[in-house]
């Protein structure tokens, strides 16, 4: 048991990510080759405008189901939004942000552009602490779009086109189908003024979602609504990031590596669970601790995943001289 | 003329110089080595490289540009990538200390006096080429001045006072580039991402070592004595980075072996000690000293010579030179405890830990009379340990001779107190 887990705790996270996440692209992507389908209320952009789905992002059925006149949203007629919402929770529940950082076709698509970037030697950038600040806010406002417009469609405030408001505007619904070979999400809709300025900002994010996750890790995953969504709930999840914060040394080295830019990681030794509203609870900043037993993943209070002073020095290959060959 | 009449004739100041410090050097050389159980055959080396270097006043790196550091703020990864080495001129020898007296206020802390005191004689056996200066304490940050007006070439690196803030963070970073890059064009050489990359590796590797052989202290029969530790540590300083890491190797290894054959260094029943304070340096070991002849164990400490040192480590998330070099600022910047820092919360919750960890019976936290920080921070830490029921004597010390009787007796007095508080659990 012992070596199991010193094996666990030493593991190259990275590359076991890389496959993890790959596997989750393919089975999302193209799981509908496959005749598999997991539903639709998954909890990540697996973007269900991708005819060969093999799960679909909650968000497209939630606007649909939300978009009824209130009586008829609040009355037994509504069960099946009750059933999707639940199994949305079940979902969510057993992983809780790990579907950002292991298996969400959004982030892995981002991942790869940071991929791409480090191959071409370009460095990345960041946000400073107040841009940081103000930006993470958006995706508060995108979640209420996702909430309010459908509702207001339903209310009869506003036309059919905003039904799926997030929809039009979110970089899945045009990225994604690219992968089976499906352009029809490109093009600009000029049925109503309001349906073409929906899906002209879906064209400017897309490109802005390309560019940005080019530049910055993760760029899109701060404006996420989903990850906001997630927060609500995430405090009952039964997979959890935690922290010893006596043994913390506040080194920073989690925060350096954090592709969300969450600073609390290192600086907060109070809180025993210390997963934030921006966290995709990648494990990075456990594989980056020095320190034994800071910070570690558990599940249902059980930790598979810990930050040790060993783990630490093989993963950035400190534990051992290079073989000079020159 | 025979062999002693040409002995017989006039020393020179410098001579005298070497002559007293080889003195120093020695005695507590001796000490270390006899008056103890047997140390780690491994710790011959490190015998030998003192008796070489502070005895003989050997050069070690004839053949490399000396990069002087004033405080461990400067990053070794850095000046190790542009092939140069870095010199820790932190002193502790008493004959500078007493040279430096005329440079600075009567009241300045004897390890400032000491480095300033060690430039004005300009008596080196390796000398620095360029000396890089921290702005930490006001103390280190004056001087640094001052020895700019002896005519060394100095670089006044800018560190800043407050360490929580993204300011601060963004702030060292700058500082940090700033230097690298002024000290490749002060040396010609081009950082490469290669270079860079190998020079955190070795660090970390040496890191590592150092931490292997730190945990072995955890265990109750610790293998290996703090005097020593502070003579391995303190080695780091100025040794070859390459030869250190053979030998602390070999004396890991040796440790290793005697945790497993329960030796301890000490005796069962000594009180466990985490020492804390201004930094103790060769030869200035006398706080340490007197503690483990009074039959303590020194388990842990909390020092810049020795664990702040080594303890955080560089992480890279990708390893461009520009993010090399960003994490490699934080590193010295995110985890330090050094008190010339407005707060220091990090620094009490670290010895706490520390006590816990290496199951010490209590702290040894010693202030050099005229170290102002570590003078200030005395009862805010005193206060800490009370909390949470962990003994801790204050000592203020210097760098001279004398005065030992009264330290001695207050020493064996607090471990003699940590023997009754064992028996009585
Ligand atoms: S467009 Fe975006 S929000 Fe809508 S289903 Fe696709 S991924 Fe989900
Ligand atoms: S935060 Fe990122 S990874 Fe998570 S659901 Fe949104 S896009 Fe996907
Ligand atoms: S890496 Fe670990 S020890 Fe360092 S700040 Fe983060 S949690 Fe604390
Ligand atoms: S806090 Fe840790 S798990 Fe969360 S995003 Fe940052 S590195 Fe990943
Ligand atoms: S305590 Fe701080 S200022 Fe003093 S010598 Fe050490 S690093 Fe420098």
């Amino acid at each position: 048991m012992k070596k199991i887990k010193d094996f666990i705790n030493k593991a190259d996270i990275r590359r076991f990510r890389f496959w993890l996440q790959l596997f989750f692209f393919i089975l999302f992507i193209y799981g509908g080759y496959f005749s598999i389908n997991l539903g639709n209320s998954i909890p990540v952009f697996s973007c269900g405008y991708d005819k060969e789905v093999g799960g679909m992002c909650y968000f497209l059925p939630l606007q649909h189901q939300l978009a009824r006149p209130l009586d008829v949203l609040f009355s037994v007629a509504s069960i099946s939004v009750l059933i999707g919402f639940v199994t949305f929770l079940v979902w969510f529940i057993v992983f809780n942000k790990a579907w950002c950082g292991y298996a969400c076709p959004l982030g892995t698509m981002q991942d790869w552009l940071t991929g791409l970037r480090k191959k071409l030697g370009i460095r990345y950038s960041t946000y400073t602490q107040p841009q940081f600040d103000k930006l993470k806010k958006i995706k508060y406002i995108l979640l209420a779009i996702v909430i309010l417009a459908p509702m207001a469609v339903g209310m009869g405030l506003l036309g059919g086109e905003w039904r799926t408001a997030f929809c039009s505007i979110c970089p899945g619904r045009m990225i994604t189908p690219l992968f089976v070979g499906d352009v029809s999400q490109w093009s600009l809709d000029f049925s109503t003024k309001s349906a073409m300025i929906l899906t002209t900002l879906g064209l400017v994010f897309t490109g802005l979602f390309v560019v940005g996750s080019f530049i910055k890790k993760r760029f899109f995953c701060f404006f996420c609504p989903m990850s906001a969504m997630h927060y609500i709930f995430s405090d009952a999840a039964l997979l959890k990031l935690k922290k010893d914060g006596d043994k913390c040394t506040k080194c920073g080295d989690c925060y350096t590596v954090c592709d969300m830019q969450i600073k609390d990681i290192a600086d907060d030794v109070k809180s025993t669970n210390i997963l934030r509203d921006d966290c995709i609870l990648c494990m990075k900043c456990v594989a980056a601790c020095p320190e034994d037993d800071v910070l570690h993943v558990d599940f249902i209070n059980y930790p598979i995943f810990k930050s040790t002073k060993g783990g630490f020095a093989k993963r950035m290959q400190m534990d051992e001289l290079e073989k000079k060959d020159d | 003329m025979t062999k002693e009449m040409r002995e017989h004739k006039i020393e020179t100041p410098k001579e005298k110089q070497n002559r007293h410090k080889a003195m120093e050097a020695k005695t507590v050389l001796q000490k270390i080595k006899h008056e103890f159980k047997e140390p780690p055959k491994a710790m011959d080396y490190f015998y030998n490289l003192y008796e070489s270097v502070h005895c003989r006043h050997e050069p070690l790196h004839n053949d490399k540009i000396k990069v002087g550091t004033m405080c461990i703020q400067v990053p070794a990864e850095i000046v190790y990538a542009l092939d140069a080495v870095p010199i820790r001129l932190c002193n502790g020898f008493y004959t500078d200390d007493e040279i430096g007296s005329d440079f600075l206020p009567s009241k300045a802390c004897p390890l400032v006096k000491a480095t300033v005191g060690q430039f004005a004689s300009d008596n080196f056996s390796d000398k620095p080429d360029i000396v890089i200066s921290p702005t930490t304490c006001d103390q280190k940050a004056k001087s640094g001045a001052i020895i700019e007006e002896m005519g060394y070439k100095l670089f006044d690196m800018e560190f800043p006072r407050t360490k929580e803030s993204e300011e601060s963070r963004e702030y060292w970073r700058r500082s940090v580039r700033k230097f690298t890059k002024e000290l490749s064009t002060d040396l010609g050489k081009k950082i490469t991402r290669k270079k860079l990359k190998e020079a955190i590796k070795k660090v970390g590797y040496a890191q590592h070592l150092y931490h292997k052989l730190n945990v072995l202290r955890k265990n109750i029969a610790t293998p290996i004595l703090g005097v020593d530790m502070f003579l391995v540590t303190n080695a780091f300083f100025f040794d070859k980075i390459d030869n250190w890491i053979e030998a602390v190797d070999a004396l890991v290894q040796e440790c290793e072996q005697r945790v497993e054959d329960e030796f301890s260094a000490a005796h069962k029943r000594s009180p466990r000690i985490v020492y804390t304070g201004s930094p103790p340096i060769f030869p200035n070991l006398k706080v340490p000293l007197l503690i483990e002849l009074s039959d303590a164990i020194i388990v842990a400490d909390e020092t810049c010579s020795s664990n702040r040192m080594f303890n955080d480590m560089v992480s890279v998330d990708e390893w461009f030179v520009n993010d090399m070099i960003d994490s490699v600022a934080d590193r010295y910047l995110k985890g330090c405890t050094c008190p010339i820092f407005t707060k220091n919360e990090d620094r009490k919750r670290r010895i706490i830990d520390l006590v816990k960890d290496y199951k010490a019976d209590g702290v040894v936290y010693q202030a050099f009379a005229g170290c102002q920080v570590y003078e200030m921070e005395q009862r805010s830490v005193l206060d800490a340990m009370e909390k949470e029921g962990i003994p801790i004597i204050y000592l203020e010390s210097d760098y001279s001779p004398s005065h030992m009787g009264q330290l001695t007796t207050r020493i064996e007095a607090f471990v003699e107190s940590l023997k009754n508080r064992r028996r009585k659990r």
